[in-house]
């Protein structure tokens, strides 16, 4: 298993890699590594908690195809329950409802559940709506790592819960550069990546962990270190997998990358910090928009947005209050 | 060839000769219409339900008049064969249709297949309590898509009425 030891001194950056016994220095996809081996250690180690196979009995209560299932807990996600129905249902089951509450289709479900799926032309859409521009917004993040040469070494900041309304989501990145600007080319192609990470198929794996192990995960970025203290919820932090690319957030996400038609970056603009503000619009699969429509929402989308967007505390007090009136 | 193309040829003839005769073709319309006066939705020949369209709509038009108007009743008379059914034409059906826009029927046309090469149609009173035949298009104004466009449709309102302040104010 490799181990990255980062010195202290940032201005040196050096780094030992005990698999190649040399000094390289922090890349990108040496970083993802690293993340991607502690997910794994933590995951196995998870897993291998649980000791005895207990069966919880789930039941569909989705308008059609009813039944019960007996699956495993702990370990059967709603995705399994729908492999059990059929293909469409893997397919194109954007969240599930457990219980009536939104659930991650590959969290691992607990206790014995009524479960129901939720897609995005169903009359209420709105908690679907909802985590799939948090999952695009990953999925901006994976193109922003990934983009660059091994020269650059990008930090991913902070994504910004935005609505949908705003017709666009974003994700704050340290560069690392100044008075950089897109051109047309380089926007082009950050949405081409953010396409085949779509046709790549890849699920949102769910794992809370304790804060010291998505600390040490992120030892890397300051900015998600600093994150992961402000999204401590019951003593754990949420971590979520999308391929190599792994990021830290509360909410739901949709099931599969693959839930994605349309991505298109509209814009990357500085803001005061010396972070970059990357805004792009996606559009979900299943729904169709003329080339004219779509350029229309690009340009509105490509329209800087200025100002402090954080809204871990906002949203944290909007589910307080919402636990309160209910 | 000249001969076959004299036979298309109707000369501004707006009805189709139905049944061999002109007192055939009523008597076939009166029965159609009858009988969509019963059932509100009937499935006959396209070419029966066609012309029986006009007379069933012309037939609404009248029974508006109201059963005391002696036009009316005559009209109705003539028209429906089974004497049981006037009172629901003047009773129901008329004030159903009183302040509509447009037809108060609906023609729709079977699909054509080998079994059977006839040329059906469906006959349907508006207003009538079958569930309907074509499927209502569904709409989803929480979809994304719509949600985008209607972010697009604010700020093009938002737009237009600072335009309008600025024109207001020069």
């Amino acid at each position: 298993m490799s181990r990255l030891k980062a010195l202290i001194r940032p201005s040196v950056r050096c780094i030992v890699h005990r698999r190649y016994c040399s000094t390289e220095r922090v890349t990108n996809a040496l970083v993802t590594e690293y993340r991607n081996d502690i997910f794994e250690e933590e995951k196995r180690r998870q897993q291998g908690m649980v000791r005895r196979l207990e069966k919880i009995e789930v039941v569909h209560v989705g308008p059609n195809d009813p039944g019960t299932f007996i699956m495993n807990k702990n370990l059967s996600t709603p995705y399994h329950c729908a492999m059990h129905i059929s293909e469409n249902y893997t397919k194109y089951s954007a969240l599930a409802l457990v219980n009536g509450e939104p659930w991650d289709m590959w969290r691992p479900l607990t206790e014995d559940c009524e479960l129901s799926f939720m897609r995005f032309r169903d009359e209420d859409p709105e908690e679907a709506n909802k985590a799939y521009w948090r999952s695009c917004a990953l999925i901006l993040g994976a193109v922003m790592e990934t983009a660059f040469k091994d020269t650059f070494y990008v930090q991913l900041s902070r994504a910004p819960e935005l609505t949908i309304i705003k017709g666009m989501f974003v994700y704050d990145v340290d560069l690392g550069l100044k008075n950089w600007t897109a051109t047309k080319d380089n926007l082009r192609s950050l949405s081409l990546s953010a396409t085949t990470m779509k046709s790549k198929d890849m699920p949102f794996e769910r794992l809370e962990v304790d804060p010291s192990v998505a600390l040490r995960l992120f030892q890397h970025n300051q900015y998600k270190q600093r994150e992961v203290e402000e999204r401590v919820r019951g003593g754990r932090v949420t971590l979520y997998r999308m391929g190599k690319f792994i990021d830290i957030h509360d909410g739901p996400m949709m099931s599969k990358s693959s839930l994605v038609s349309m991505f298109t970056v509209a814009g990357i603009h500085e803001l005061p910090g010396g972070l970059y503000r990357v805004q792009a619009v996606a559009l979900p699969h299943d729904f169709y928009l003329h080339n004219s429509v779509w350029n229309r929402l690009v340009k509105r989308a490509s329209v800087p947005l200025v100002g402090d967007l954080s809204t871990a505390g906002a949203e944290e007090s909007l589910r307080e209050t919402r636990s309160l009136a209910a | 060839m000249r001969l076959s193309l004299m036979l298309l040829i109707t000369h501004g003839k707006r009805q189709r000769k139905l049944g061999g005769g002109k007192p055939q073709r009523l008597n076939i319309l009166r029965r159609v219409v009858t009988g969509l006066v019963r059932h509100e939705r009937i499935e006959s020949t396209y070419a029966q339900c066609d012309e029986a369209q006009f007379y069933a709509e012309k037939l609404i038009d009248y029974a508006k008049l109201g059963n005391t108007n002696a036009g009316a009743m005559r009209i109705a008379d003539y028209w429906i064969t089974e004497k049981d059914l006037i009172p629901k034409l003047f009773e129901t059906l008329a004030p159903r249709f009183t302040n509509y826009d447009g037809r108060y029927c609906r023609l729709h046309r079977l699909p054509v297949t080998t079994q059977n090469t006839r040329d059906m149609a469906v006959l349907e009173y508006k207003g009538n309590p079958y569930p309907s035949l074509r499927p209502t298009p569904k709409n989803h104004p929480n979809s994304i898509a719509n949600i985008l466009v209607e972010g697009l449709r604010q700020d093009y309102e938002k737009k237009m009425e600072i335009d309008l302040k600025e024109e207001s104010a020069t």
